[in-house]
């Protein structure tokens, strides 16, 4: 008999990559000492790129200095994967689960980030695949619409998935997005000819094709909750 | 048939217990945590890595974050990470002790962990701080049960 699980959604609308980093980082801590059930969290983020663990800056195509002259910021982080964008119009989950509990491993577990990318452009009917070996992410034909990093810290994840809804392309530019040179991006927009619902929706719909795709059977929503968790109200 | 039999034969003779059900390893005579690293104990040193079953969960790993060598490790706390399908995962020790060799190798090779994972692949030696940790670990019929469990969850 399977066990039902769990899953609390926070719907956070734009929030600065800093913020979530942190409490990403709150949330893993919470999750391996079970005070908390697996949680996804759904955003966007303001323009910022971001660095992976190897730290590849080399794929950064204009000097740190000029990045607030296009309004950018750049973070280094722990996760896997090379250097990205995240901006408006970009639908970003971040997962935080406990893999052990669903007896996933990495691979699996990004299997499945791609699957969730895939059933969502299927939506509109974009077929989209996930990449080569060596290319983790979903693709139109040889467009990039969706990212994936992920970290794994005693199986609990954070990072995740970022899907182009129609973010400002230009910003790529700038970087060899995920140190794949002469690959080009993409978004739902630039796929689709038929006018595309609001964000909200389409947040929505990439929600639901996770929660399908990894199983849970009880969701919990929270609309628009603190940032930041207040360590005082805790017992 | 008959290269299976050959097969579980030429296992047992290297002391590799090869299950049917799944095509992950087992070596006897090393010790295993749940977090699928292995330990190898010489005297007062073990040498470390993880499990066959680990590799094949990852992907190919393409990167590994080793630690210094004179470091502290802890038992069950991250000591460095493998990264592998854009994902960087923790490697837990399964021993505390000190960091008194990396293997090196890996920096250029990574793909070692996964091709030869308890040999080639070892990642870390530590000196051991407490050998009573190791009655905490399990032993390979142990941890081939507990793989097949986890495997079982989806």
């Amino acid at each position: 008999m399977r066990v039902p699980r769990n899953l609390e959604v926070w719907k956070m609308g734009t929030v600065s990559y800093l913020d979530a980093l942190k409490l990403q980082e709150k949330l893993v801590s919470d999750r391996k000492a079970n005070k908390i059930s697996d949680t996804l969290l759904s955003l966007q983020h303001l323009p910022t790129y971001t660095l992976g663990k190897r730290r590849t800056d080399h794929n950064l195509l204009i000097p740190e200095s000029a990045l607030k002259y296009i309004g950018a910021e750049l973070h280094y982080t722990q996760r896997g994967g090379d250097i990205t964008f995240h901006g408006p119009r970009q639908a970003i989950l971040y997962p935080i689960i406990s893999l052990r509990d669903i007896g996933l491993g990495a691979r699996n577990y990004v299997e499945k980030l791609e699957l969730t990318m895939i059933r969502l452009a299927s939506l509109y009917g974009v077929k989209a695949n996930a990449g080569q070996k060596g290319e983790t992410g979903v693709w139109v034909r040889e467009k990039k619409i969706g990212a994936i990093g992920v970290r794994i810290s005693s199986g609990i994840t954070s990072h995740g998935l970022a899907f182009n809804i129609d973010p400002n392309l230009e910003y790529f530019k700038h970087i060899v997005p995920c140190g794949i040179a002469d690959k080009e991006v993409t978004s739902l927009r630039r796929e689709v000819d038929l006018v595309l619902p609001d964000d909200e929706v389409i947040h929505e719909q990439l929600i639901s094709c996770f929660v399908r795709l990894f199983g849970f059977s009880n969701v919990i929503s929270k609309e628009n909750p603190p940032i930041l968790l207040d360590d005082a109200k805790r017992e | 048939m008959a290269s299976r039999l050959l097969a579980s034969r030429a296992a047992s003779y290297f002391k590799i217990s090869v299950p049917f059900r799944s095509f992950s390893s087992v070596v006897k005579d090393l010790k295993y945590a749940d977090s699928h690293e292995w330990a190898k104990v010489e005297g007062n040193s073990a040498t470390i890595g993880i499990t066959d079953h680990a590799q094949d969960h990852l992907g190919d790993v393409v990167y590994v974050e080793l630690p210094e060598v004179g470091v502290p490790v802890k038992q069950g706390a991250s000591f460095g990470a493998v990264e592998s399908v854009k994902a960087t995962s923790d490697i837990n020790s399964p021993v505390s002790g000190k960091v008194i060799e990396v293997n090196e190798e890996l920096n250029s090779s990574p793909g070692l962990v996964n091709g030869s994972p308890y040999e080639k692949g070892w990642i870390i030696k530590v000196e051991m701080k407490d050998k009573c940790e190791l009655n905490s670990l399990m032993d390979s019929d142990q941890y081939y049960k507990f793989c097949e469990e986890e495997d079982s969850k989806h």
